[in-house]
């Protein structure tokens, strides 16, 4: 029997379905994506072009690799919804009324202490809508009230990144240095933890010098260890004695290990979007306890 | 050609010749392949947050997403901590506002920072300041930049008030409102090099 023709038509409709699925939408849904403005009513756009040489820099990040080791994608497994009391106003009797009223879990507030120590929160893990009545309730009695929605997840726990990675933060890559292996933590938003580029320098040429333990090669041939001579490079790299070459030389990083180490610098996510919205945290609002 | 004829003849019981029994494609595999189909839609419908471009798990539906926008009027103190961060501020001052010593002052604490009116470090955040300054008693010598030129008078105000009112710094002073940015901005057009502490200390505080 002769099934030549049936075997092509399945693989063809498999495949080119797959194709449609996989390649085609997505291209037509997110393949013209512009920056934008955030949520913040500023005119902030987002995201920015890389700088001249932190663009250079991810095609270091490339050449040498670091995509086998390091993810650039943080996961986002859930949103918490808070809702703080950020200020009482005069009349907290009449605060505490309207959080009964607003039903959103309040029986009854009869200790005057409840309300000192703000910023307070007095909703933790709330669902939306009881946040937007127990906002509305505080502030029809004249508090001060602020819903905070945290995104949540274990990277996010591991302060890897304040929210889940989206389309729009890779816009600017080419390529996209996704990574699939954590053999080092994930590097989307290393910028905004670690936004000293002396400090990136070092890790390069001496990693477990920064990092206790850590299981990062050194880098070393993206710097040059050559003689100080009577006038030492302004770009030398101030190394601990541990690493420091032989009395007389310095450690001066090839344009690679600058270029890198901006790049490292200028991946940054924590720009909140549309996509995962998210309160920024604000030492001037935030209570330092972390939502649960 | 009787023996091709003999070859189709039905076959008996005991020929090579399967025989259908039970159907070629088991019923079970049926069944478990549509049970396999129903899963998977299952879980399309549950995580394709019908193909929306700009829903991402966990996430499930655009009204939800859309839901969790909170506007209202922005808190200047979070564009402030935005500004701060750029990396701006945060370069030389450090994100705890210590400064480093002999070169950037504190943040925290200080006594220009804290200033009842801010007409003084506007002008010093607008057009940088150069030279020795003395803060909270100790001497730092360095440059400042200049920022007037890459932030807009609603983000320098912000910034200011991040930096005034910040309580894990334990200062606290009046928001600076980005009217009274734009009022020394005007002021200080002829004036286009960094301040000095000295220049500064000559102005009238509420200039």
């Amino acid at each position: 029997m002769n099934y030549g023709p049936l075997v092509f038509l399945t693989a063809f409709v498999a495949l080119s379905a797959s194709w449609f699925g996989f390649v085609l939408t997505p291209q037509i849904q997110i393949g013209r994506l512009t920056e934008s403005t955030n949520t913040l009513n500023t005119a902030e756009l987002y995201p920015k072009a890389r700088p001249g040489q932190a663009a250079q820099g991810l095609q270091v990040y490339r050449a040498n690799g670091c995509a086998a080791c390091h993810t650039q994608q943080t996961v986002q497994e859930g949103t918490s919804i808070d809702v703080y009391l950020l200020e009482v106003g005069t009349n907290a009797a009449a605060v505490s009324t309207a959080l009964v009223k607003a039903n959103v879990g309040f029986t009854r507030i009869d200790d005057p202490g409840f309300f000192l120590n703000l910023p307070k929160n007095i909703l933790p893990g709330t669902t939306i809508e009881a946040a937007k009545r127990a906002f509305k309730g505080a502030q029809s009695a004249g508090a001060k009230a602020q819903i905070r929605i945290n995104p949540q997840g274990p990277d996010i726990a591991r302060h890897w990144g304040v929210r889940g990675s989206v389309a729009a933060d890779y816009l600017f890559d080419q390529p996209v240095m996704l990574g699939s292996q954590r053999v080092g933590p994930d590097l989307s938003n290393v910028g905004a933890r670690l936004p000293d580029v002396n400090w990136h320098l070092l890790h390069l040429y001496a990693p477990q010098q920064v990092v206790k333990g850590s299981l990062m090669p050194p880098h070393r041939f993206l710097f040059n260890v050559a003689k100080a001579g009577q006038h030492p490079s302004p770009d030398a790299l101030q190394v601990p004695p541990e690493v420091a070459p032989a009395p007389g030389y310095e450690v001066v990083p090839k344009p690679e290990a600058v270029a890198l180490a901006a790049y490292l610098v200028s991946l940054n996510s924590s720009t909140p979007v549309f996509e995962t919205p998210m309160t920024l945290a604000s030492s001037a609002t935030s209570t330092n306890s972390p939502a649960k | 050609m009787s023996q091709s004829i003999k070859r189709s003849a039905p076959a008996s019981p005991s020929s090579s010749q399967p025989l259908l029994k039970e159907p070629a494609f088991p019923i079970w595999l049926i069944v478990f392949l549509t049970l396999l189909l129903y899963a998977g839609a299952v879980y399309f419908d549950g995580h394709g947050s019908g193909f929306h471009p700009q829903v991402y798990a966990p996430y499930s539906s655009y009204t939800q997403l859309a839901d969790l926008q909170i506007t209202g009027p922005p808190n200047p103190l979070e564009i402030g901590f935005r500004v701060y961060h750029k990396p701006s501020c945060v370069s030389c001052h450090q994100a705890s506002g210590a400064g480093s010593p002999g070169q950037f002052p504190p943040l925290v604490g200080s006594e220009w920072v804290q200033e009842p009116e801010p007409g003084r470090i506007i002008r010093a955040v607008l057009n940088g300041l150069q030279g020795p300054i003395s803060v909270k008693n100790q001497q730092y010598n360095n440059a400042m930049v200049a920022w007037g030129g890459v932030f807009s008078d609603e983000e320098i105000a912000a910034v200011i008030t991040y930096i005034r009112q910040n309580k894990d710094w334990g200062n606290n002073a009046p928001a600076v409102t980005a009217d009274r940015v734009k009022a020394v901005r005007e002021k200080i057009k002829g004036h286009p090099g960094p301040f000095t502490a000295d220049e500064l200390l000559k102005i009238p505080a509420a200039d």
